[in-house]
């Protein structure tokens, strides 16, 4: 009984927002545009407002807007970026093979479209921003899949301003991961059949049954879906929702993903390879907006601390989770960025604002024109994926007004 | 399951033709070894009779099958393609060594690294025990790679001999073009799959079969054949 209302509640909340996607319209989004404008350029940030716009209908809409609102989830000040790292962040890394095999088998979670040398270009990058942050973070280390969460970040907000919010994750959402031994991975995954417990007691029963374990969704626990999805727009979508979320939110997610597919699972033969097998493969045309609608609600209805009373979830204490309150509190005193710029500014820093780059802006001319020929691939790499907006990334002086009042006609 | 010596006996007094149709049986096979050996490629190659173009790391485990016929009977051989990484070997992959009826360990014959962590993956599997008692062998990749070898035939094989493993060099991107001799062109992938596969076959069948939700043993008396069939080249001797 229990059991079925609440899968109508489910059903319900996320078929009205279905239908707002549905009925999405140039309205709406102009609506979240002038939202999310708002929350920006409020003192202090309007961070919640910020948070809603990333987890509801649609995400955040554009990449232009994620370099916006992106590292003010992570509260981070784009006029203090670390610099681009030197030829030394390679040399000896316990992790160096590892990084570099994973990196040099990641092509796919490049655009179709990208030419290999500018590929090549940006897996350079990538190698250097996953060194950095693996340097400047001795506590920290390194697992297969940290790669496609660093890829994600490069493709929308460049090298350097990747580092910052890669080394912030790091710290809080992907701590647990990162820990000289995965148990503490465990441990989160750990929470993802009591959810389906409460929500599906039958499927529960079954995939307790089979022993299929929760290995299936290792990979999109630790890599938020990166690793999984051949659509970079879904990955976005997912990255904007899980910026503005708690860290156990992928394992919501996760149940709501296999609670979509209780009927396939529980036809399938009840064999733990059958079933792992079913489950670990992620179809592509999955709606997106209706799961992270369930997810937020799955969340609410089983907060993790519920959830952690459970026996097979206490003994353990996990970082990740044990500081989001701290973190949370850290993301409400954000001045705008306007206001940063000027403070930054004034203290002399003369960083850019995108990253891009990390010389000093006299030099900067000089550097674009002249020099660096494997930075200006990058760039217009990226600018031919993932549309002119990008082009603003290169333009390290500019504002980010402008462009982003463009796109509100 | 797999050295459930009173199961076999069971099957003695049974034979198929007395039973329906026996479902499917499944071999399980894990493939194990370093990151980067080319795990994901053989067993890519055997499943899906080619070289991927482009493969990823393997975060958990990945797992791949191919129905193929012994001696007359269908068979189900299961992979389960292991990551390499070393965080991930203890807590996480440990879930599938269970039920598992057959090891193979790969090594790169280019990385003599990841030929000296061999004996930390055989002392893995003992820990989930899966001693000499299960079929292990012990597979070079990448021998395409003729001028990087760093891992010597002699030495492996030495090593494969103290383990009592058969050894196969081969490369799951051309495993036809081995240079040289003809004894080499047998050693592609599908034959050395096909050999642990025959291998398994002629053991003891009953503990072989798929259990009915747990309760294995009555089901799938295929009678207590142990003819041997096609594992014609032989167990305890490597084919390199
Ligand atoms: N030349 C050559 N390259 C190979 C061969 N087999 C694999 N490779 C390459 O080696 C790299 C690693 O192969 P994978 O199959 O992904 O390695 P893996 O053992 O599955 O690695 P993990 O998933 O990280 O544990 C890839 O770039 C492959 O293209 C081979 O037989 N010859
Ligand atoms: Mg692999």
């Amino acid at each position: 009984m229990r059991k079925h209302k609440r899968k109508k509640q489910i059903g319900a909340v996320g078929g009205n927002e279905n239908g707002f996607v549905t009925r999405e319209s140039d309205g709406g989004r102009k609506h979240k545009l002038t939202v999310i404008h708002q929350a920006l350029i409020r003192d202090p940030v309007d961070i919640e407002a910020l948070r809603r716009a990333a987890a509801g209908n649609g995400g955040l809409l554009t990449d232009e807007l994620r370099r916006k609102v992106w590292p003010k989830l992570l509260n981070i000040n784009v006029y203090k970026l670390p610099p681009k790292p030197g030829r030394e962040v390679r040399e000896n890394h316990k992790d160096y093979n590892q990084v570099v095999l994973d990196v040099r088998r990641s092509m796919k979670r490049f655009p179709k479209g990208m030419p290999a040398s500018e590929r090549a270009v940006l897996q350079e990058q990538l190698i250097d921003i996953i060194l950095e942050v693996l340097k400047r973070n001795p506590q920290l280390h390194y697992y297969q899949g940290y790669h496609d969460v660093a890829v994600t970040l490069l493709l929308v907000v460049g090298e350097r301003m990747s580092i910052a919010m890669l080394d912030t994750l790091s710290n809080f959402h992907l701590r647990d991961f990162m820990d000289p031994t995965m148990d503490s991975t465990k441990h989160i995954l750990n929470y993802l059949m009591p959810i389906l417990e409460q929500v599906d007691a039958e499927l529960h029963d079954f995939m307790i049954r089979a022993e299929v374990g929760t290995i299936f969704a290792l990979s999109w626990l630790i890599t938020w879906y990166g690793h999984v999805l051949s659509e970079f727009r879904h990955t976005l979508r997912l990255y904007d929702f899980f910026l503005a979320s708690h860290p156990l939110m992928p394992i919501y997610l996760a149940a709501t993903i296999v609670l979509h597919r209780e009927k396939e699972v529980k036809q399938t033969e009840c064999d733990m390879a059958m079933v792992h097998h079913l489950l670990s493969h992620i179809p592509q045309d999955l709606p997106y907006e209706l799961l992270i609608c369930q997810a937020q609600d799955l969340f609410e209805q089983f907060p993790p601390s519920l959830l952690a009373k459970r026996a097979a979830l206490q003994s353990r204490k996990s970082l990740s989770i044990s500081s989001f309150q701290a973190f949370h509190l850290s993301t409400l005193h954000q001045r705008p960025d306007s206001v940063l710029q000027r403070l930054t500014r004034a203290q002399g820093y003369t960083t850019s604002r995108h990253g891009l780059e990390a010389s000093p802006p006299a030099a900067r001319g000089q550097l674009w024109r002249e020099g660096n020929r494997m930075m200006k691939m990058a760039v217009w790499g990226l600018s031919a994926t993932l549309g002119a907006a990008v082009f603003a990334v290169a333009q390290t002086a500019m504002d980010w007004g402008p462009d982003l009042i463009l796109q509100l006609f | 399951m797999a050295e459930s010596g009173s199961a076999a006996e069971l099957s003695g007094s049974l034979t198929s033709s007395a039973l329906p149709p026996p479902r499917t049986r499944i071999f399980k096979i894990i493939v194990i070894g370093d990151s980067g050996v080319g795990k994901t490629c053989l067993t890519f190659r055997f499943c899906a009779g080619r070289f991927p173009e482009k493969t990823e790391a393997t975060i958990g485990v990945d797992f791949r099958e191919r129905l193929v016929e012994i001696d007359g009977e269908k068979i189900k051989i299961q992979l389960w393609d292991t990551a390499g990484q070393e965080r991930f070997r203890k807590s996480m992959v440990q879930h599938y060594y269970r039920n598992v009826h057959a090891v193979v360990f790969v090594y790169d014959v280019t990385n003599a690294a990841s030929f000296r962590s061999l004996p930390a993956w055989i002392e893995e599997c003992k820990q989930h025990a899966l001693g000499t008692e299960v079929p292990r062998i012990l597979v070079g990749n990448k021998c395409d790679l003729q001028d990087s070898v760093q891992v010597g035939t002699d030495v492996a094989q030495q090593f494969a001999d103290a383990h009592s493993m058969p050894l196969f060099e081969t490369s799951a991107k051309s495993p036809n073009s081995l240079g040289d001799g003809s004894y080499r062109d047998s050693d592609h992938v599908e034959a050395i799959f096909m050999t642990v596969a025959h291998k398994l076959k002629s053991q003891k069948p009953l503990v072989l079969s798929q259990p009915a939700e747990g309760s294995g043993s009555t089901v799938t008396l295929s009678g207590g054949r142990n003819d041997d069939g096609g594992g014609g080249r032989g167990w305890s001797c490597s084919s390199c």
